[in-house]
């Protein structure tokens, strides 16, 4: 229990200072969108790059980060949720299932990272770097079916529930 | 359609309290005042028999089917 307990504290501080910096590296996104359309001379001057290829890095920059803390906010809530010892409940099926589907678009911004990575190579070392593995894929379709399973188990609980 | 809980009448038929039912099987007063008032979504088969054991009935004495009934 104890160990568990640690386990879940742990948990909860990697999940809080990985959403804080991807707040932060989505204000920043967010300031770099800004700065390139306000002022897109100066923007390509700094940032030494082809300018229409940072605008569309950064967008997907802007969906990979918003997706990244939808699936934090989620992972937060659940291990709130189980550190109380309550997880197997129909909240945190569906949050999962929520988690799948950031995962999903995660895997999926991987084209177009590619896609940009190959359109503007005057990108050189700024460019996104698209990791396209079959892991992650695996893990998109596991995080679905885990979510299935708490779905099931959290109606079974309920059916238990008022057995006597 | 419903099924009725009848355990209050077999209580007073034996002349057993629930307390005393609840000691003698072993299932707490919160769960037998449950069973009781009919709340309860389902019952093992091993509390029936144990209820059933100690009143000397038959399920069907302690439970019956009303068709115009509605679920708990």
């Amino acid at each position: 229990m104890i160990r568990q307990d640690g386990l879940m504290n742990g948990a909860r501080l990697v999940v809080r200072v990985a959403l804080w910096a991807n707040r932060l590296f989505l204000a920043g996104v967010v300031l770099g969108l800004g700065w390139s359309l306000v002022s897109p001379g100066q923007f390509a001057a700094v940032a030494g790059a082809e300018i229409a290829g940072m605008r569309w890095e950064l967008l997907l920059g802007l969906v990979m980060g918003a997706a990244t803390d939808c699936l934090l906010t989620a992972l937060a809530a659940i291990i709130a949720v189980a550190a109380a010892g309550d997880p197997f409940i129909a909240a945190n099926a569906g949050r999962l299932q929520r988690i799948g589907w950031c995962l999903l678009v995660l895997q999926l911004c991987e084209l177009p990272g590619l896609l940009i990575a190959r359109g503007y190579p005057g990108l050189g070392a700024a460019a996104p770097v698209p990791d396209v593995s079959i892991t992650g894929w695996i893990a998109v379709l596991m995080v679905f079916v885990l979510a299935r399973v708490f779905a099931v188990g959290a109606a079974m609980r309920d059916d238990l529930d008022g057995t006597i | 359609m419903a099924i009725i809980v009848r355990l209050d009448d077999m209580l007073a038929r034996r002349g057993v309290s629930l307390t005393q039912l609840s000691e003698s099987v072993d299932i707490t007063l919160a769960n037998l005042s449950i069973l009781k008032t009919g709340k309860a979504r389902a019952i093992r088969f091993s509390t029936l028999a144990a209820i059933c054991g100690f009143l000397d009935c038959q399920p069907g004495d302690i439970l019956g089917f009303d068709p115009q009934g509605e679920e708990p």
